[in-house]
C-alpha cells in the first residue's frame, strides 16, 4: 500500500482552500454588498430610531408612484369599485384604422392600426415598467436578426463581430447618452446626412425622447439578446433539423418545430435580463429624457440630491424587491433550461454573400436592410462620438485632444487629468478581475456542489444583478464612506481605491459565475474522479482538471469583470468623491460642461481602451474556445 | 499484490428509512491477481460497487479492505487504484503523454525509471508508441481507451478498476481490445475488477465473475460454473441464451423410458420429461436447457416448437419460437421449417429452483 505523505500544512491548506476562498468571498459580500443594502433598508424603516412601515404605506398608496394601483393597494377590499373602474376603462377603448405617414417628409402611406385608450395613470413604477417593456420589445426585435445572421452565415469578421456584441453592454451609460446626442441630436450625424439630401433637420430627441431612450436601451441590450440567442442557435444540432425534414416537415415547419423551441428559452432569458436592466435604468434616461421621463431610479437619484434619504431608501427597497423577484425568476428559469443537452452539434453555415448573383435574394436583401438599421443604431452613436471629438462646427480639429493634453501637463492637482483617469481605470480593472474571478469561480463551484440548495446560494450571490447602481451607491455612501460607528469610538470606514475596486468586484463577479457555471455543470464527472484515483487531492483535481477546462468561461468572465470595472459609473462617482481615484467614465462626466468636445474626446479614449482590452482578451481567450 | 475484500457493504441514498437502497450486504473477495467481473442489468448496483471500491462512494455500512487493511474511509487519492471509465475521461487539455504521466506526480514511478521512461513504457504496452505528443481529440475511440488504460496503470496501482470500458466501441474493436486487456492484465498480474452489462464479455474475459441484481449478488463463480450451473432463474436467463421450464415432479416409477436410476419424471403442462439430478423431495422445479443441448437428433424429451424468427450467425442458426406458449430459443445447423421437433438428454438440464 502506498499512502502519499503530504507536508502537513500544505495539505491542510489544500484541503481547505475551497472553504477559505468561500469564507473570503462571503466576507467581501457581507461588507461590500449586504451591509450597504442593509443600511439602505434600515434607512427606510427607521424614523428617529423607531421601526415603522409608514414610508412604505405612503409610497404604495400614492398615485404618483403607483398610479391607479395605489387606490387598489390603499383599499384592496372594495372589489366592486375597482371592477367598476376597470369596466369604465374598457368601455373607453376604441380601435381604428387610418392611413399614416410615419416617415417625415416622405409621402409613403402606411395603414396604421390605432388603439385609443382612455388615459391610464401608470405612476412612476408603472411608467418604469412600461418603458422597460417597450425597451425589451425593441431589444428583442433588433437582437434576433443579428443572432440569425451571426449563427447562420459565415463571413469575414463574424467572430470579431460576435465578440464585439459584448462591447455596448460595458460602455458607460453617460458615454452612450453623449453618443446618442451626437448621432440623433439637432446638429447630429443623422441630420447632417439628411442635410446632404436636402431634408431636415429633424428634432428627433425633442420630438420623442421616449423613443430615443428606448433606442438607447436597445443599443445596450439587443447585443445581449443576440449573444445569448446565438449561443443557443449554434448548439442546435443540424441532425435534428435534418431528421424533421426527412420525416416530412418543410423547411419552415422544421424551423418552427425544432429550432424555435430550442431558441425560445434563450430569447426569453435575454428578454428577462433586458427587462431587469432597463427597469433599473439611470444615466440614459437622466441624460436623454430628464425628469420628464423619470424612472424609479432617476427619481431616487433626484431624492438623494435633495437629501431626502428616507424616501429614496423606501423607493430603493421597493425597486430592489421587484428586481430581486425578476432576478429570481430568471435564475429559476435558467436552471430549468440547463437540462438542454449541450452536445457538440454539427452546424451548417453558409457564406453570407457567396457571389453577386445570389446577393439580391429577398433573404439577403433583408439582411442588408437590417445591416443598415444596425449601422444607424449601433455604429452611429459610437462613430458620432469619435467623429464629434475631432470635428468642430466646420471641420477637422484636434482642439479637444489638445485640451486634454494641456490639462494633463498644466492642470492643477484638484483638476481632473486624463492620464490618472486612464491609469486608475486600468489599475482598478485588473484589480477587479483579480478579485472577481476567484469569487465568481468559488460561487460556481459551490453552486455546482450544493445540488438542490444551489439555487438559493445562486440567488443570494446574484444579488448584485438585482441591486441597481444607485441603491448600491447610496448604501456605500451611507454605510462605508460616512463610516459605521463601532463600539469603543472606532469607525468602520472604507473609501478610495480599495472601496472602488471591491465595489467593482462585487458588481462584476456574477458575470464570472454566469460564464463558468454552465461549463462546470457540463463537465464529465469521471474526469475529476480519474484525477483523484490517480492520486490528486480534490483541490489538485480542481486546479489540474476543472480549471483548465472551464478556462474559456473564466476568461470570458474575466473580460466581463474588467469591462464592467472600466465602465462602472454610479458607485464609482460616489466613492471617488473629491479624491484622486477617479476613473475614465467619471472624467467624462466631469468634462461634460458647456462644450461637449472634451467629454467626447475623453469618451473616445475610453472607447479605445475598452475596445483594445477586448481585442487582447479575444486573442488570449480564443485559445480554448471550441 | 492485492486481495480485495468487501464485507457487508450496503449503500443507501437519502434517509435511512425513506431512501433508496443501491447495495445490500455485499460480501465479496477478489483474489490477488484475479480478473474479476461484476455483471448485471443496468441499475443492478455493479457501478456503485466499483465506485465504492475506488472510494468515490462511501458505503452506508460495511467495510472495504485491501490485503486485510480496511480503507473504507480513505479518499480515492489515498487508495492507489487505477480507474478506467466508459467515457475515457481523458483530460482534453493535456497531451497523451501528459495524461499518462499525470498520476506520476503523486506516486513515484517504479524505482530506476524516470517519469518519461515510465510513460513511454506504458505507451509501448498499449501499442501507442510515439503517440505521446498527440492530443486526445486526435485519437480514435479505441486509442483513447488504451490511453485511459495506460494512464490508470502508470503509477502501478494495487488494483485496476474498469467501468464499462468497452461499451462505446464497435463490436470488432471491442473483441480485439478485450484480448489486449486480458493479455496486459495477466502480464502484470494485477488484481482487476471489471464492470459490464454484457454477459458474453463477462464470460469471455473473467477468471471469476459475480452476477448482480437489485443491489445484491446473485451468484459468484468461474464462467463455466455460472454458465452451466446457474444458481438462480435470473442468472440462468441473464447469462447466455437459455430455456427455463417450470414443471411438476411426478412419481419416478412411471418414466416414459422405463425405470432408470436417478431419473425423475417432470411434467411441463401435459408433456412428460425425464430429467436427471432432481432431488426426491421437490414437488415443483424450474429447470433450464441451453439451446445447444436441444437437438433434432436427440431421442428423449422431444417436443415440437413453432418457429417465429431465425438469425443466421455463420456457423449456426439461432431460432426463436414457442412451445405451448413458452418462449424457446434453439441453436441449429440449418434454417428450420415452420416447426421443428427437438429433444434433449436427461442429464443436459440444470435445476435452478425447487419447491
Amino acid at each position: 500500500m502506498l499512502f502519499r505523505r503530504l507536508e502537513p500544512v500544505r495539505g491542510w491548506l489544500e484541503r481547505r482552500a475551497l472553504w477559505l476562498t468561500a469564507l473570503v468571498t462571503t466576507g467581501v459580500l457581507a461588507v461590500m454588498l449586504y451591509l450597504p443594502v442593509g443600511v439602505v433598508f434600515v434607512e427606510a424603516v427607521l424614523v428617529d430610531g423607531t421601526p415603522t412601515l409608514d414610508h412604505f404605506a405612503d409610497v404604495l398608496t400614492d398615485p404618483f408612484y403607483f398610479g391607479f394601483l395605489a387606490d387598489v393597494i390603499a383599499d384592496p377590499l372594495t372589489v366592486g369599485t375597482h371592477l367598476g373602474a376597470l369596466a369604465g376603462w374598457l368601455a373607453g377603448v376604441s380601435i381604428s384604422v387610418s392611413l399614416e405617414y410615419p416617415v417625415p417628409g416622405v409621402g409613403v402611406p402606411i395603414p396604421w392600426l390605432g388603439l385609443e385608450t382612455p388615459g391610464v395613470r401608470m405612476g412612476l413604477f408603472g411608467f418604469t415598467a412600461y418603458q422597460a417593456a417597450l425597451s425589451t420589445v425593441a431589444s428583442v426585435a433588433l437582437g434576433l436578426p443579428a443572432a440569425y445572421v451571426l449563427a447562420n452565415y459565415e463571413f469575414r469578421g463574424r467572430r470579431t463581430l460576435r465578440s464585439l456584441t459584448i462591447l455596448p453592454f460595458v460602455l458607460p451609460g453617460i458615454m452612450v447618452a453623449v453618443g446618442f446626442y451626437a448621432m440623433f441630436g439637432r446638429a447630429g450625424t443623422l441630420n447632417t446626412i439628411f442635410g446632404l439630401a436636402g431634408i431636415g433637420p429633424f428634432a428627433f430627441v425633442e420630438a420623442n425622447p421616449l423613443a430615443i431612450v428606448i433606442l438607447a436601451h436597445a443599443f445596450y441590450n439587443a447585443p445581449l439578446v443576440a449573444r445569448i440567442t446565438v449561443a443557443a442557435w449554434e448548439s442546435v444540432d443540424r441532425r435534428a433539423v435534418e431528421t424533421a425534414r426527412s420525416l416530412g416537415a418543410s423547411e419552415r415547419r422544421a424551423f418552427r418545430d425544432v429550432v424555435v423551441p430550442q431558441l425560445a428559452p434563450a430569447v426569453l432569458t435575454g428578454a428577462l435580463l433586458t427587462f431587469i436592466f432597463t427597469f433599473m435604468t439611470f444615466p440614459i434616461v437622466l441624460a436623454l429624457g430628464g425628469l420628464q421621463l423619470a424612472t424609479v431610479e432617476v427619481w431616487i437619484y433626484d431624492r438623494v440630491q435633495r437629501l431626502d434619504y428616507a424616501e429614496a431608501a423606501t423607493l430603493a427597497i421597493l425597486e430592489t424587491i421587484l428586481s430581486l423577484g425578476l432576478t429570481y425568476a430568471y435564475l429559476r428559469y435558467e436552471s430549468a433550461r440547463s437540462g438542454f443537452a449541450r452536445t457538440s452539434a454539427s452546424r451548417s453555415v453558409e457564406p453570407l454573400f457567396p457571389d453577386l448573383r445570389t446577393a439580391f435574394t429577398p433573404k439577403r436583401l433583408g439582411v442588408l436592410a437590417y445591416g443598415l438599421v444596425a449601422l444607424v443604431v449601433f455604429v452611429g452613436p459610437v462613430a458620432s462620438l469619435v467623429v464629434g471629438s475631432v470635428t468642430d462646427g466646420g471641420g477637422f480639429t484636434l482642439r479637444n485632444y489638445a485640451f486634454l493634453l494641456e490639462r494633463q501637463l498644466e492642470g492643477a492637482t484638484f483638476q481632473t487629468r486624463p492620464l490618472p483617469a486612464i491609469r486608475n481605470s486600468l489599475l482598478f480593472g485588473v484589480a477587479t478581475l483579480l478579485i472577481a474571478v476567484p469569487m465568481g469561480v468559488t460561487v460556481s463551484v459551490l453552486t455546482a456542489r450544493a445540488g438542490r440548495a444551489g439555487t438559493v446560494v445562486d440567488a443570494l450571490a446574484m444579488l448584485p444583478l438585482a441591486v441597481s447602481g444607485i441603491v448600491f451607491g447610496i448604501g456605500l455612501l451611507q454605510g462605508l464612506v460616512f463610516g459605521i460607528p463601532l463600539p469603543g469610538g472606532w469607525r468602520f470606514q472604507v473609501t478610495g481605491a480599495v472601496a472602488i475596486v471591491v465595489a467593482h468586484a462585487v458588481a462584476a463577479y456574477p458575470f464570472v459565475t454566469r460564464n463558468v457555471s454552465p461549463l462546470l455543470s457540463s463537465l464529465d464527472r469521471a474526469m475529476v474522479e480519474s484525477a483523484r484515483a490517480l492520486g490528486a487531492s480534490r483541490y489538485r483535481a480542481l486546479v489540474d482538471v476543472e480549471l483548465p477546462l472551464i478556462a474559456s468561461g473564466v476568461v470570458a468572465g474575466a473580460a466581463f469583470a474588467f469591462a464592467i470595472s472600466i465602465g462602472e459609473f454610479s458607485s464609482t462617482v460616489i466613492l471617488a468623491g473629491g479624491s484622486e481615484s477617479y476613473t475614465m467614465p467619471v472624467a467624462v462626466e466631469r468634462y461634460l460642461g458647456r462644450r461637449s468636445g472634451p467629454a467626447l474626446a475623453m469618451g473616445t479614449l475610453l472607447l479605445v481602451v475598452t475596445a483594445a482590452s477586448f481585442v487582447v482578451v479575444d486573442r488570449v481567450g480564443g485559445r480554448y474556445e471550441p | 499484490m492485492t486481495e480485495l475484500r468487501l464485507e457487508g457493504v450496503s449503500k443507501r441514498y437519502g434517509s435511512a428509512e425513506g431512501g433508496t437502497s443501491a447495495l445490500t450486504g455485499i460480501d465479496l473477495t477478489v483474489r490477488d491477481g484475479e480478473f474479476f467481473t461484476l455483471v448485471g442489468p443496468s441499475g443492478c448496483g455493479k457501478t456503485t460497487t466499483l465506485r465504492t471500491i475506488a472510494g468515490f462512494e462511501v458505503p452506508t455500512e460495511g467495510t472495504v479492505s485491501f490485503d486485510g487493511e480496511p480503507i473504507t474511509d480513505i479518499p480515492p487519492e489515498g487508495r492507489d487504484v487505477g480507474v478506467v471509465f466508459q467515457s475515457y475521461a481523458l483530460f482534453p487539455h493535456m497531451s497523451v503523454a501528459e495524461n499518462v504521466g499525470y498520476g506520476l506526480q503523486f506516486r513515484d514511478p517504479p524505482t530506476g525509471t524516470t517519469v518519461d521512461e515510465r510513460v513511454s513504457e506504458l505507451l509501448d504496452l498499449v501499442d501507442l508508441s510515439g503517440m505521446g505528443e498527440r492530443s486526445p481529440d486526435q485519437l480514435s475511440g479505441g486509442q483513447r481507451q488504451r490511453v485511459a488504460l495506460a494512464r490508470a496503470l502508470a503509477p502501478e496501482p494495487d488494483l485496476l478498476l474498469l467501468d464499462e470500458p468497452m461499451s462505446a466501441l464497435d463490436a470488432r474493436l471491442r473483441e480485439s481490445l478485450r484480448l489486449q486487456l486480458k493479455r496486459i492484465q495477466s502480464e502484470l498480474a494485477i488484481t482487476t475488477v471489471y464492470v459490464t452489462h454484457d454477459q458474453e464479455e463477462a464470460l469471455a474475459i473473467s477468471d471469476r465473475l459475480a452476477v448482480m441484481r437489485d443491489g445484491e449478488l446473485e451468484q459468484v463463480g468461474r464462467p463455466q460454473e455460472i454458465y452451466r450451473e446457474p444458481a438462480t432463474r435470473f442468472v440462468a436467463e441473464f447469462v447466455g441464451d437459455n430455456n427455463v421450464l417450470d414443471g411438476v415432479v411426478r412419481d419416478s416409477e412411471v418414466l416414459p423410458s422405463g425405470r432408470k436410476r436417478g431419473r425423475t419424471r417432470v411434467d411441463v403442462g401435459d408433456t412428460a420429461f425425464e430429467l436427471e439430478g432432481v432431488s426426491e423431495d421437490a414437488r415443483r422445479v424450474s429447470f433450464c436447457v441451453r439451446p445447444d443441448s436441444l437437438s433434432r437428433e436427440a431421442d428423449r424429451n422431444r417436443f415440437t416448437v413453432d418457429v417465429e424468427t431465425t438469425e443466421f450467425l455463420g456457423e449456426s442458426v439461432r431460432a426463436h419460437g414457442n412451445w405451448n406458449d413458452i418462449p424457446v430459443v434453439l441453436r441449429l445447423e440449418e434454417v428450420p421449417d415452420d416447426t421443428v421437433t427437438v429433444g434433449f438428454a436427461p442429464d443436459d438440464v440444470h435445476v435452478v429452483e425447487r419447491w
